[in-house]
């Protein structure tokens, strides 16, 4: 789990390009929208993105991705219960 | 003011204005669902304009083969020819100007490895469509996302009204693709139904194709009875590049700005965006209701065309036009419960307009890039 | 009368603010607008989520717009951001095209797609200014500052507008070819808003 959290860090960086903030910067119980790293909307499909490309979960249902993508704890979580790939 | 003296619409219900009024009278909606086509591995919903059926319209103008042109080009060439003749001005003149509205153009050739990048960009479409009709002035493209067919007229206005041009051809057009519908697929903005603007079980848009003109001139010396466009605004939110405002603010000012020429009791209807997506309709409610025009009947169109993109303001505009002038607020197709937090008057089914007052329709848009638009015309007694 | 407030001049080879050349590229390369942005010391990180033609016109207006005093919280009904170019949005019409190869590379991507409408780079500047007036985009086949002047003067007939954000912002694959200027009416500073002024500014090289 602890290298799936650091692995998604660095993923979410790199698709979000959130240039100056570094894997450490996140604390994975923190929220990702709103204050936390203050992403948006289309964030959050770019992240449906990234779990279907590096895990190959395809969400359905796009308004779950609010519980998955709380932080990025919960999304390890979903992503190791998940993920085909 | 301007004053429209020609239109055409080429879409999946017919290739003239008179035509594809008369299928949206009867009920026939263009939205159908499509499995594998455009390689796309989720089947989809849309309004698609025929092949065959464009290829042997465009090949009766007689003046080049079908083959030799991009289904774009084909859709925005007749649309103009049809509209020119109903207006029945000489295109090639000095004084008259082309001006194309689209997102997208011909992007559906960067699919091919070694395509012609000049054939790819907005302004070599727009030369070809004025070359088609010997015009030689340089032509202007368009090019804002959702609201361009209504910026489109509002530059068109503004050329006419500088004395810059005596005519405008203002044409809208834009085509389906593995491009645009993926896009709009990973947007999360597709209705595996067909679409219901402003209902509460509305799930997202319909995407569709067509072309769509209006040739504008000045309105001096021209017939009564012929529709006129008073004025038109462009606001921008200032919020967001995909999501809607939640306050509703550009849309807001844009409807100020019309009801600046023409009070809210002078309007017969609202023919909204209407995408059918949770917060695009939302966001219209809020602008209604902050401008007053909460008890105007609203309709959109948006379930019988899909959403046209780079045409839907042309074309939205003319059948909006066609119903104003027989006195009718069509009916906003798959609207039976209302889904949005403010109260609109929506006109599920057709309605007459009763009072002799009501001379004019408000037509509003909204989209990417935080843009919104509207435009306000009138048809004289 | 319509006077050129503030513009800045971005090439592959440097920045003209205002008559002063403020960022130069190094050796060979084409100027690298992260540097660039760096360089000023522009604090606003939803430029990095940016395309190049959004990043492009971004700094030609952030740099431009900073030295007339503009702040970035007021709205401002009566300003627009009118630009305009040659390949749209292409440059970002390649990269989406390439997340949706067929098979096992199809995914497409909608932070790429998004950025394939040539105008997000007018709602970028909106939303970072707080402009709230008109937001357009137009195509045309070369720069022309015959059809600058004409589009940006015809938008000026609305009485209620006393600044243009207006420009050409062109970027395709490494090439770029940026002049955005501040256009203001009424105002004392700047040289008129004519033909003759905008290509002066667009022939600094």
């Amino acid at each position: 789990m602890e290298q799936l959290i650091l692995d998604l860090k660095q993923q979410i960086i790199e698709v979000l390009n959130l240039e100056d903030v570094k894997p450490e910067d996140i604390d994975e119980n923190a929220s990702l929208f709103g204050e936390g790293l203050g992403l948006d909307s289309i964030d959050a499909l770019e992240l449906i993105v990234l779990m279907e490309k590096n895990y190959g979960i395809k969400l359905r249902d796009p308004s779950q991705g609010k519980q998955i993508f709380t932080s990025v704890k919960t999304m390890a979580e979903y992503v190791a219960a998940n993920r085909t790939k | 003011m301007i004053a429209a003296l020609g239109d055409n619409i080429v879409c999946g219900l017919g290739f003239s204005s008179e035509e594809v009024y008369a299928s949206v009278k009867k009920g026939i909606g263009g939205v159908k669902r499509y499995e594998g086509t455009f390689g796309l591995p989720d089947p989809f919903m849309a309004s698609l304009i025929a092949d065959e059926a464009l290829d042997s319209a465009f090949a009766d103008l007689g003046r080049g083969a079908a083959g030799d042109y991009t289904k774009f080009e084909k859709a925005i060439i007749l649309s103009a020819s049809k509209a020119i003749a109903q207006a029945g001005i000489d295109a090639s003149h000095k004084r008259v100007l082309f001006i194309l509205s689209t997102t997208k153009g011909n992007v559906d050739l960067l699919e091919h490895e070694n395509y012609d990048r000049q054939k790819v960009t907005l302004w070599h479409s727009a030369g070809l469509l004025a070359g088609w009709f010997g015009n030689t002035n340089e032509p202007v493209v368009v090019s804002n996302a959702c609201i361009s067919g209504l910026c489109a007229q509002i530059t068109a206005q503004r050329m006419i009204e500088s004395g810059s041009y005596d005519a405008v051809v203002v044409v809208g057009c834009d085509m389906l693709s593995k491009f645009v519908i993926s896009g709009f697929h990973s947007f999360k903005a597709l209705s595996d139904t067909e679409c219901r603007p402003f209902d509460a079980l509305r799930t997202g848009l319909n995407l569709g194709e067509a072309a769509a003109t209006i040739v504008y001139s000045a309105s001096d010396n021209v017939a009564g009875g012929c529709a006129k466009m008073l004025c038109g605004a462009i606001c921008n939110d200032a919020n967001h590049i995909s999501g809607p405002s939640r306050t509703a603010e550009g849309l807001n000012n844009a409807l100020q700005a019309v009801l600046q020429v023409r009070p809210a009791d002078k309007i017969a209807f609202v023919n909204a965006h209407g995408t059918a997506t949770l917060y695009n309709d939302e966001m219209e409610s809020i602008a209604l209701s902050r401008s007053g025009l909460s008890s105007v009947p609203v309709n959109s169109l948006k379930a019988i065309f899909g959403h046209t993109l780079g045409a839907a303001g042309i074309l939205e505009t003319i059948i909006s036009t066609m119903s104003l002038k027989k006195r009718k607020v069509l009916g906003s197709r798959g609207f039976e419960r209302s889904g949005v937090s403010c109260e609109v008057n929506i006109s599920a089914e057709e309605r007459d307009i009763t009072d002799d007052t009501k001379s004019c329709f408000i037509k509003m848009m909204s989209g990417f890039g935080g843009s919104n638009a509207a435009i306000i015309m009138e048809v004289g007694q | 009368m319509i006077k050129i407030a503030a513009y800045t001049r971005i090439t592959n080879r440097s920045v003209v603010l205002n008559g002063e050349k403020i960022f130069t590229a190094k050796g060979e390369n084409s100027l690298n607008l992260t540097e660039l942005y760096r360089n000023r010391g522009i604090d606003y990180p939803k430029f990095f989520k940016m395309d190049n033609l959004a990043k492009s016109g971004f700094l030609g207006a952030e740099l431009a717009l900073r030295t007339l005093g503009l702040d970035t919280v007021t709205p401002k009904k009566g300003t627009a951001v009118i630009f305009m170019n040659s390949s749209s949005s292409l440059d970002d019409d390649i990269a989406y095209q390439q997340t949706i190869k067929s098979g096992e590379n199809y995914f497409p991507s909608p932070s790429v797609f998004v950025y394939t409408l040539a105008n997000i780079v007018t709602g970028e500047v909106a939303i970072r200014n707080k402009i709230m007036g008109e937001s357009s985009f137009y195509i045309f086949e070369k720069f022309s500052a015959n059809n600058m002047q004409s589009i940006i003067e015809q938008a000026f007939t609305n009485t209620s507008l006393d600044m243009v954000v207006c420009g050409w912002v062109e970027y395709l694959q490494g090439e770029m070819d940026v002049l955005v200027m501040a256009v203001q009416r009424d105002v004392v500073r700047g040289d008129e808003f004519n033909t003759l002024n905008i290509n002066k500014l667009y022939d600094i090289k």
